[in-house]
């Protein structure tokens, strides 16, 4: 399968957003790279989750732009909106009895229309879905009856059903154990070796490093470092974001960052 | 132009052929998903193609409750006071009878048979309407007050406020009323939530309240002449309201079907309904327009028939597949719970009758209860 997208790009200029009155992120400046993995991480609060609902225009910003290959979000209809960008929020939920193909077949909703309702179209893309999270052999049954892992990656199959160049996933591994982890990561690696740009906020700092190509760190609604994780990385970060000492050794085989030694800082209480 | 329908009986197995050859799915051509038919058309050479699905269990429901719909009111035709054989009745419909039979079938129950059809199908479509956009199955009409606010309205002009509007011109602006009240009490929330619910059962207390007090105050005869709209009833309905209605109910059905689509997918969370492309604000508003209107034209001919937008699309979504929401579903289910309450109401204790309203809750408030009180019963579409 190599679905070829054409690299999207994705940037935030002076970005602000705002719950009520409290700004959660004050001008905010962010250019995602085409075409690869991108990591947000932060400790809880810091305001990865919102900017994600920022990107994804889920929250309308109280001042500034969030550029779509250099259109606004803001001024694209939704239908064109869910074309070019799909993203996965916490905590998905589906209707009772949904199965896992027909949650895919969601996905293909922004392609079709009231004379446009399953085209040849349509039946290629949520087979590749399908295929592409692994998942032909449970096509049929319902969502439901699904492993975590399973399930995730049906949704995330959904999103790749939108077809679009770009995806943005909040902490699709949060609820998950290792093996399930391990499994939607492969399926994140899989998909942007397809030319898809991803994005996702992860909680979890060393499968940041070992999996994404781009690591963006926030605190108090700031970035505060961003770029490749092996450059990026280093213990007085951590510290700086978690509170954590560590120590960071380079894997002898893949050459990512291994953490080791890790305790809470002495300065933080 | 060719036509090409392709069944869903070729695809048992899987929900396209599964095939390592990619190439393979596409020559085989296109197949529809399990469950379902689709029809195909190709023109200009097969450049451009359209296609509807049909699910297939929701079709069959359909069927079935138009079928069941159909016996019910042949029954309900044949059966009163006076018993008139099905033969005779279908004569009187369809071709010609003895004068008698004609004046009972056509005259007496026929429209009366139609005011259930028609406002059984249009609770249950608002009630459809507002389940799904609330994500909670007890946020129907009914019970989020717009009935009553549309109700109170109309006593108001019954019993003669000064205000001369028609009566369904006055439900629809209590409805308008009650959901705005609705709305504004249950602040920014939106239509989410047991907020949403507890501010419109408020909202609902009161404009209850009001009915009674406008009843209270007028002389024992216009009260009289109220009566009817406060507990709903199906008795001698003006046939105007019933032209309005008929009309209403055809464009919000039409309206509602376009609008189908975007109902399914807001089943999901909010921000996934979004990320398909769905502009909530928009759906939500048109959906609320439809299940408002929906909901005052029918209280303008029968009075507040709630429960009927309760239980007829539980009955419709039972029926039907996960897959969609049920908008004929709901309208067929509607009437026939109508149809058959309103027929129960007649003969139950005839000659007296019981106000179909009456029936609907006494059916209902045992299943509104099974609702909050079963194990599990997060109350979501």
């Amino acid at each position: 399968m190599t679905t070829d997208f054409p690299a999207a790009t994705l940037e935030a200029h002076q970005l602000w957003l705002a719950y009520q009155r409290t700004s959660v992120i004050e001008g905010l400046d962010l250019v995602l790279p085409a075409g690869r993995v991108t990591a947000i991480v932060g400790p809880n609060g810091c305001g990865k989750s919102t900017l994600l609902a920022g990107l994804a225009r889920l929250h309308s910003p109280s001042g500034g732009c969030v550029l779509l290959d250099g259109d606004d979000i803001q001024r694209l209809p939704s239908r064109t909106l869910a074309r070019r960008l799909a993203l996965l929020p916490q905590q998905a939920q589906a209707p009772e009895g949904l199965t896992v193909a027909e949650l895919i077949r969601f996905g293909r909703q922004p392609h079709q229309g009231w004379l446009r309702q399953w085209s040849a179209d349509d039946q290629q893309v949520v087979h590749d879905a399908l295929r592409a999270a692994g998942l032909q052999a449970l096509a049929d049954r319902p969502l439901d009856t699904l492993s975590g892992g399973q399930r995730q990656r049906a949704w995330i199959a959904m999103t790749i059903a939108q077809q679009t160049s770009l995806l943005l996933l909040d902490e699709p591994t949060s609820a998950l154990d290792l093996g399930h982890q391990i499994e939607v990561f492969e399926l994140i690696r899989h998909l942007a070796d397809t030319g898809r740009s991803i994005v996702t906020v992860l909680h979890d700092l060393p499968s940041a490093c070992r999996y994404a190509d781009h690591l963006i760190a926030m605190l108090d609604g700031r970035i505060v470092a961003s770029g490749e994780p092996s450059t990026v990385v280093t213990p007085a970060l951590v510290r700086q974001l978690y509170g954590v000492e560590c120590r960071l050794l380079p894997d002898p085989d893949t050459g990512s960052l291994l953490f080791a030694d890790m305790r809470l800082a002495a300065d933080t209480e | 132009m060719s036509w090409i329908a392709v069944g869903g009986e070729k695809n048992k197995v899987g929900h396209v052929p599964i095939s390592e050859n990619l190439s393979d799915v596409q020559r085989s051509g296109v197949f529809a998903p399990p469950g379902h038919w689709r029809l195909g058309w190709y023109w200009a050479g097969r450049r451009r193609e359209a296609s509807i699905l049909i699910d297939r269990r929701a079709f069959l429901a359909n069927v079935g409750l138009g079928v069941a719909l159909i016996l019910t009111s042949l029954i309900y035709l044949c059966t009163g006071t006076v018993a008139i054989a099905p033969a005779s009745t279908l004569r009187a419909l369809f071709s010609e009878a003895e004068p008698t039979v004609a004046f009972v079938v056509n005259d007496l129950r026929l429209p009366r048979m139609l005011a259930a059809w028609l406002t059984g199908a249009a609770f249950a479509v608002a009630g459809c309407l507002m389940q799904t956009l609330a994500r909670n199955r007890l946020a129907t009409p009914g019970i989020i007050g717009i009935d009553n606010g549309a109700t109170a309205f109309a006593v108001a002009s019954v019993v003669g406020l000064g205000v001369s509007l028609a009566p369904p011109a006055m439900a629809l602006t209590g409805a308008a009323t009650a959901t705005a009240l609705t709305f504004g009490l249950a602040g920014g929330g939106g239509t989410r939530g047991y907020r949403f619910i507890v501010a419109g059962i408020g909202v609902g207390a009161v404009f209850g309240a009001a009915t009674q007090l406008l009843m209270a105050r007028v002389a024992i005869d216009v009260a009289n002449a109220a009566y009817p709209w406060t507990v709903g009833t199906l008795n001698a309905r003006p046939t105007g309201t019933m032209t309005v209605l008929a009309i209403g109910l055809g464009i919000g059905v039409v309206l509602s079907l376009r609008l189908s689509r975007a109902l399914s997918t807001m089943r999901f969370s909010e921000a996934i309904a979004q990320g398909l492309g769905i502009s909530l604000r928009r759906s939500r508003l048109q959906a609320l327009s439809l299940a408002v209107s929906l909901t005052a034209l029918a209280v303008a001919v029968a009075g507040p028939v709630g429960m009927v937008g309760l239980i007829g699309p539980e009955i419709a979504r039972h029926l039907s597949s996960p897959r969609g929401v049920p908008v004929i579903g709901s309208a067929l289910a509607g009437a026939l719970v109508m149809t058959v309450s309103d027929g129960v109401g007649r003969l139950l204790l005839s000659p007296i009758e019981l106000p179909v309203g009456i029936v609907t809750a006494i059916v209902g408030g045992p299943y509104l209860l099974w609702i909050l009180l079963r194990q599990g019963g997060s109350g979501n579409v």
